[in-house]
Order: structure tokens, then C-alpha cells, then sequence
């Protein structure tokens, strides 16, 4: 046993703060008045810890849950480039602290995720709940199904002049907002529709059936991505809008940010 | 009641009579008072006022001498329930005759018991107004929002304290006439504050209705001039080139809109 923990000991050696994802009072506790600090990461601030990063989706993927603590972290000057940062998580069992991970805190090279929630131009609750109508569409499909649909969120008024509408918007004049249960369902069933949603800052679903003309040379996504992709790149190069993607011939949900393709990931991890 | 139930007695039995009848009252009076006391704990526990009090001062600073507030409303509804059987038996057995004495107490008893009674209510409702303002506003971290807490703490005194005296007899013309002031300054203020809000709300109402514009149409309002990004029923935001204008919905009414089309 003196092997484990001296290599334990090894792990922990030295560091400048720990990031502990938890929403029990009880293990913020054993952590807190320690000499270094203490992050508590989690949906909710349910402990009330001082030094809190709000996670938007419980992240399953455990690189990707770190990778967005630490860009939370960093954003909010609880550590530093150059610090060595102990994450205690969960990864196997669905509560209760498992794993113990060591990283620099410039370990990830800057990849926006962080600012694609928190920056946005839309609020970070839009973004979420757009989020999690993408990733319930790509579970469940349309009536079983795997259906594509593209969202673009923020910057409406310049995205709508970037675009023009491909049949009658199904939205004019209502007043409705992504994050309620019924609306969400609405979403769902008109994401037979082609074309791109458009949605803005606050909430609100500013139109279906829209056909984007951004300029698109010289965009840059992976090779093998389709055309709605490519669109979705495009948009959110030209406007300050994020789009969120969910692939019809993969199932994966993407999103992308000044052009760029900042987060993916697999809807049935969720 | 007029009938005298000791000159009854004693007309149809005896002396002795109407003193075993007097005892009978007192004990009856005994146990109705500890059935109140025992419906009373009940109720607060059914209906859950037990934990609507919890927290508030009241509730801790009665807790601190070994009750609770239900403890209290219970002790004081049985002392009542007693001290008018008590009343009752003393005027059967004729054990006193200051009758004047007596009358007075009875009629004044009641009174006293509710006035009591709403200063322990407002006591209660005070502080658990505040403790709900101060949840409601703890998201807005800003020192002088705790003011509104205390000021409805504090008014809901007033009243319960108002109500208190009146039941005693106290003259309180002077203090209502305070309240009614007191009232009329925060309606009046109130409105005054909420003008621009109720304009721009009755003016964002149409807006949202009939829509003269919609995101994605470049309009000039005024001077500003840019594209629509968003309209909810206060304020219009316009965005031009790095200029993004908030525009309160009634100036928008004002100066009319015109539509840029291309």
C-alpha cells in the first residue's frame, strides 16, 4: 500500500489549487482552509463556496468537463497559466469523488469553450437550452429517426439580413423562447423544416426556414462535415452569432464560434 | 346572557348545589382549555405554520425560553378558555360580589386577548416579510437592499401595533392619520418611479402585438439608426455598425418609426 500512496502523494505534490466537482456540502468541507485553494465546480453553487465555475451541462466526457473547468478557472483568475491544479472528479460512478487528475493550467490550448457559453453574445441560459433541445433531438430523432438541424443563436437582426427565408416563417408574431417545455417540443417537430433557426439574444425564436447566404471562402471546419455545417461556420464567421449544429449523418452536436468549430460532442453521453 | 345560572341553581336545589355546579364549571373549563391547547399545536403542525414561523426572531427568541409559537398562541387561547370558566364558576358559587368588577373584566377580556394576539401576529408577519424580501433580492448583491426588508418589517409593526392599541382603547386617530400619510407618500412615489415603465410597457404591448418591425429590419428611430435586435416590452435594442442603442419603447411611440427598405 505504501507504493499507492507514495505515488498518490507524488500527484498531489506541490500544487496550487484544486478543482473539486461537487455539489456536497460535506466534501467541500474536507477540502476547505487548506493551503491552497479550493474551486468548487459544479451545475450549482449548492455548497456556497467563495471560488465557484457553473458547469452548463454535466459534462460526461471527462477531458471535456476538465478542459471547461480549467478555461472557467483561468477566466476567472483563480489560477494561473503556469499552475499545477490537482481535479478531483467523478468518473466512473455517478456520485461520490473517484479520480484524481493532475494538469498545468495552460494544459489545453485556448479553445473557447468556456467563452462559448459564459461570452456569447446570447445569454449563457439561451446557449444552454439550446443545447439541450440539440442534444435531445440527436438522441431521440424526429419519430425515431436521425434529423440534422441547425440553430444559430445570438445576433439575430444581422443574421436575418445574412439570410433569406426559404417558405413562410412559422414563428412571425408569436413570441415564443427557447428553454420552455412546449417550445421545445415545437423545435422538435419543426426540425423536418430545412433550413437554419434563428434565435435571438434573449430567447427569443425569431424564425425557422431560413436559408443562410453568408460568405463562405476560406472557412476553415474538418474535412467531411456537410453543407449545413459549413453554413453554420460560415454565419458565425460574418456575424457575432454562435450556431449549434446537430449532424443528420453522424449524430453529433457541434457548435461553432467566430468560424471556428469550438465543442463537440455525443448526444447519447448526455 | 342574562340569566343568572347561580340564582337558578339556587332556586331549584340548594346552597351546596350551586358550589358543586361552580366546581363542575371549573373543571369542564379545565379540560376544554387543554383540548384547545392540544387542536391548537394540531393545527399549526397540519397546516404547516410551524414551519412558516421558523427563522424569524419571534420564533428564536421564544424558542430560547423553552416554546414555540405555537407553544405560545396555545397557552394564551387555553388561558382564555380558563379564565372565563374561572369567571363563570366564582359568579355561580358567589364566591366575590364585586359584580361591576367583573363585567368589566369580561368584556375587556376578549379585547385584551386580541390585542395580544396581534402583536404576536405581527411580530411574526414582520420578520417573515423581511426574511422573504431578503431571499427574493439575495441574488442583487447590493448593501442598500436590505433597506426594503426593513421598511416592510417595520410598517407591518406599525400596523399590528395600531390594531393592538385600538382593541385596548387606546385614542389612535393621530397614529392612523401617520399611517394613511405614510401610505399615500409610497403609493405617490411608486406611481412616480413606475411612470416610464408603464408607458413603455403599454407602448411595448402594441409593439409586440401588431409588429412594425421586426428583428432584422434597419429602422431609424429618432436619430439612431441600425438594425433591430431585439424588442421585448420595455426597450427596443438597435444595432448599428458597433453602436448598439437601447431604446425605451415609449420615445419610440414618440418620434414614430421609419422603416429603411432596400
Amino acid at each position: 500500500m505504501t507504493g499507492l500512496g507514495d505515488l498518490l502523494d507524488d500527484v498531489v505534490e506541490d500544487i496550487d489549487a484544486v478543482l473539486v466537482f461537487t455539489k456536497d456540502p460535506g466534501t467541500h468541507e474536507q477540502f476547505d482552509d487548506e493551503e491552497f485553494e479550493t474551486i468548487v465546480v459544479a451545475t450549482e453553487n449548492a455548497v456556497e463556496a467563495d471560488k465557484f465555475v457553473s458547469l452548463p451541462l454535466q459534462f460526461k466526457d471527462l477531458t471535456g468537463r476538465i478542459r471547461y473547468a480549467l478555461e472557467g478557472a483561468l477566466d476567472a483568475e483563480y489560477i494561473a497559466d503556469g499552475d499545477d491544479v490537482v481535479c478531483l472528479t467523478t468518473f466512473i460512478e455517478d456520485d461520490g469523488i473517484d479520480t484524481v487528475v493532475r494538469v498545468k493550467g495552460d494544459q489545453f490550448s485556448h479553445t473557447g469553450l468556456y467563452d462559448l457559453f459564459v461570452n456569447s453574445r446570447a445569454d449563457s441560459e439561451v446557449v444552454r437550452n439550446v443545447f439541450e433541445v440539440a442534444i435531445e433531438l440527436g438522441k431521440k430523432g424526429q419519430k425515431g429517426k436521425p434529423v440534422g438541424a441547425l440553430f444559430v443563436v445570438g445576433d439575430a437582426g444581422k443574421v436575418m439580413n445574412k439570410s433569406r427565408p426559404l417558405s413562410y416563417n412559422p414563428f412571425e408574431k408569436s413570441h415564443v423562447h427557447v428553454g420552455d417545455p412546449i417550445v421545445n417540443v415545437m423545435l422538435k417537430e419543426f426540425s423536418r423544416l430545412d433550413g437554419a433557426f434563428v434565435i435571438s439574444d434573449s430567447g427569443k425564436i425569431v424564425s425557422a426556414y431560413r436559408y443562410l447566404e453568408p460568405a463562405a471562402e476560406g472557412v476553415d471546419i474538418p474535412k467531411g462535415l456537410g453543407t449545413r455545417h459549413m453554413a453554420a461556420a460560415a454565419i458565425t464567421r460574418d456575424t457575432n452569432a454562435t450556431a449549434i449544429v446537430l449532424s443528420e449523418s453522424d449524430g453529433m452536436v457541434r457548435a461553432f464560434k467566430a468560424g471556428e468549430l469550438v465543442l463537440e460532442l455525443d448526444p447519447e453521453e448526455y | 346572557m342574562q340569566v343568572d345560572v347561580g340564582d337558578v341553581v339556587r332556586s331549584l336545589f340548594s346552597e351546596e348545589a350551586a358550589f358543586t355546579v361552580a366546581i363542575i364549571v371549573l373543571i369542564t373549563g379545565g379540560i376544554f382549555a387543554y383540548f384547545i391547547w392540544r387542536w391548537v399545536h394540531l393545527l399549526f403542525e397540519r397546516t404547516g405554520l410551524n414551519a412558516a414561523v421558523e427563522g424569524t426572531t419571534f420564533e428564536r427568541s421564544v424558542s430560547r425560553f423553552g416554546t414555540s409559537t405555537s407553544g405560545i398562541i396555545a397557552t394564551l387561547l387555553a388561558l382564555f378558555v380558563y379564565t372565563v370558566s374561572i369567571i363563570v364558576a366564582f359568579n355561580v358559587a358567589r364566591l366575590l360580589d364585586f359584580g361591576v368588577f367583573w363585567a368589566q373584566v369580561t368584556r375587556n377580556l376578549p379585547r385584551l386577548f386580541i390585542a395580544v394576539l396581534a402583536v404576536i401576529v405581527g411580530l411574526i408577519a414582520g420578520d417573515k416579510a423581511k426574511i422573504v424580501i431578503k431571499e427574493r433580492l439575495r441574488s442583487v448583491k447590493l448593501p442598500e437592499a436590505t433597506i426594503l426588508g426593513d421598511l416592510a418589517k417595520y410598517s407591518i409593526f406599525y400596523i399590528a401595533a395600531l390594531i393592538a392599541l385600538a382593541q385596548l382603547g387606546v385614542a389612535t386617530t393621530a397614529l392612523l392619520v401617520l399611517l394613511a400619510a405614510y401610505t399615500f407618500g409610497i403609493v405617490f412615489l411608486t406611481a412616480i418611479a413606475c411612470k416610464d415603465f408603464l408607458a413603455a410597457g403599454a407602448a411595448g404591448i402594441y409593439l409586440l402585438l401588431v409588429e412594425p418591425y421586426t428583428i432584422g429590419d434597419e429602422v431609424e428611430i429618432g436619430e439612431k439608426r441600425g438594425i433591430v435586435q431585439e424588442v421585448d416590452m420595455f426597450v427596443t435594442h438597435i444595432e448599428s455598425d458597433g453602436e448598439e442603442y437601447i431604446i425605451p419603447n415609449q420615445r419610440i411611440f414618440r418620434t414614430g418609426i421609419t422603416r429603411i427598405r432596400t
